[in-house]
C-alpha cells in the first residue's frame, strides 16, 4: 500500500474529518449536518465499512467524500482506509470521529489547540474537565482505567481515556497509523505504539452524548470478553515488536 | 501392535490417498496440498509397518503402547497443520483487507460523484 500514501497531492490541504461508518443510517445525517452547520469548513472522508443498512446510499447525497469497502472489514479497518486517503490527498490534520453521534462537532475546535503547541496527537477524554449526563458501564470503566495504566507501563504515555475514538492528529501521525492500524478494537494498542515511537500525546477535556440509535461494538457479549484478552496481548506485542525493530 | 490394528490403518490410509487423489482430478486441492497429504499416508504406512522403529520411539517417548505413539504423532501433526492453516488464513485476511481498502481508495479516485 505504500504507493497509495505516496502519491501525495501538491497542494496540502488544512484539515479533514475522517469518520467510520458501519450500519449508521439514523445517525449520519445529522452528524454531517452538525458539522456542516458549525465553523469548521475541513472536508469531511466519511468510509462506510459495507454497511448492510442504506447508510452508503445515504452517504452519497451528502457533502462528504464516500469511501465504501465492499465488504465488512472493522473499525480499525476503515479508520485506516481513511487516514490513508486523507494522506494521500495531503491534509495536514486529520480527526477522527464517530458516526453514532457520540462525538461532538463542536467540541472538535477544543482538540485543535493542544495540536498547535506541543502535542502530534490529542485525545479527546471523557474523564477531564467537568461531568456530563454521559455515562460509561462500571466494568467498561475499569477497563478503561486498567489499559490506561498497561499503556503507561509500556508505551510511557499519561492518557485516561485511551479508548476514546475522538481524535486530532498531525500528518505525520496519520502517515504512521495509515501504513499499520490494528483491524479490531486498536484502542490501547494505537496509544501504546505511538507512545513507544514517541509521538507527542495529550488528552483534552470533551464533552461526549448517548447514542440516539444503534448499539456500540463493545454491547455484544463475545466481542465484550474477546476485547480485554486481544487488547493485552496485542499490547505487549506492540512493545516486542519495538525491542526487535532495535536490535 | 496387532494385525487387524495394522489392517485398519492401512486401509484408511488407503481409502485416504484415493480421496485426495480423487480431490485433486475434480480440481479441489492444489498439487501442493495434495503431496503434503499423500506424505501423510506415506508417513501412516511407515510406522504402522515398521514396527521396530515405532517401539523404539515408544520407548523414547515413554508411552505405554505403540498405538499411543501413533496417536501422539498424530495429535503433533494436526497441531501442527492447524497453526500453519492458521497462518495461511490470517494472511488471507490480510491480502483481503489491502484488496478492499485499494479498490475503495481507487473508486472515490475515479468516480467523481463520490466527492462533494
Amino acid at each position: 500500500m505504500e504507493g497509495l500514501t505516496n502519491t501525495v497531492k501538491e497542494s496540502r490541504k488544512e484539515g479533514a474529518i475522517v469518520i467510520p461508518v458501519y450500519n449508521e443510517e439514523k445517525n449520519l445525517r445529522a452528524i454531517v449536518e452538525e458539522i456542516r452547520g458549525s465553523d469548521i469548513l475541513w472536508d469531511i472522508i466519511a468510509v462506510d465499512d459495507g454497511s448492510s443498512d442504506r447508510s452508503r446510499e445515504l452517504l452519497e447525497s451528502l457533502p462528504v467524500t464516500v469511501i465504501s469497502h465492499p465488504l465488512n472489514l472493522g473499525y480499525g479497518a476503515a479508520v485506516q482506509t481513511g487516514l490513508r486517503h486523507a494522506v494521500s490527498e495531503g491534509y495536514e490534520t486529520v480527526v477522527l470521529m464517530d458516526a453514532d453521534g457520540q462525538h461532538m462537532p463542536s467540541e472538535i475546535p477544543n482538540l485543535l489547540p493542544a495540536l498547535d503547541k506541543d502535542a502530534d496527537i490529542v485525545i479527546g477524554s471523557r474523564f477531564l474537565g467537568k461531568p456530563s449526563d454521559y455515562r460509561i458501564p462500571f466494568l467498561r470503566r475499569v477497563g478503561i482505567v486498567f489499559f490506561s495504566i498497561l499503556a503507561r507501563m509500556l508505551g510511557g504515555t499519561r492518557i485516561f481515556d485511551v479508548t476514546s475514538g475522538f481524535q486530532a492528529m498531525r500528518r505525520d501521525v496519520a502517515q504512521f497509523l495509515a501504513e499499520e492500524y490494528p483491524v479490531d478494537f486498536p484502542d490501547a494498542e494505537v496509544i501504546i505504539s505511538l507512545g513507544l515511537k514517541k509521538f507527542r500525546i495529550t488528552e483534552v477535556p470533551t464533552q461526549f452524548r448517548r447514542r440516539e440509535h444503534g448499539s456500540s461494538m463493545y454491547a455484544h457479549f463475545g466481542r465484550a470478553f474477546y476485547y480485554p484478552f486481544k487488547s493485552i496481548l496485542a499490547s505487549f506485542i506492540v512493545l516486542l515488536r519495538l525491542i526487535r525493530e532495535k536490535k | 501392535m496387532s494385525f487387524q490394528a495394522k489392517l485398519i490403518i492401512t486401509t484408511l490410509a488407503l481409502l485416504s490417498g484415493f480421496f485426495v487423489v480423487d480431490l485433486l482430478r475434480k480440481r479441489k486441492l492444489s498439487e501442493s496440498y495434495t503431496l503434503l497429504w499423500l506424505l501423510v499416508i506415506f508417513g501412516m504406512f511407515f510406522f504402522t509397518w515398521a514396527d521396530k522403529f515405532l517401539y523404539s520411539l515408544t520407548l523414547l517417548f515413554g508411552a505405554i503402547t505403540p498405538v499411543s505413539t501413533l496417536t501422539l504423532l498424530a495429535l503433533m501433526f494436526i497441531l501442527i497443520m492447524l497453526i500453519f492453516f492458521s497462518m495461511k488464513i490470517y494472511k488471507m485476511e490480510r491480502m483481503i483487507k489491502e484488496f478492499v481498502q485499494r479498490v475503495a481508495l481507487d473508486n472515490v479516485k475515479r468516480d467523481p460523484r463520490l466527492t462533494p
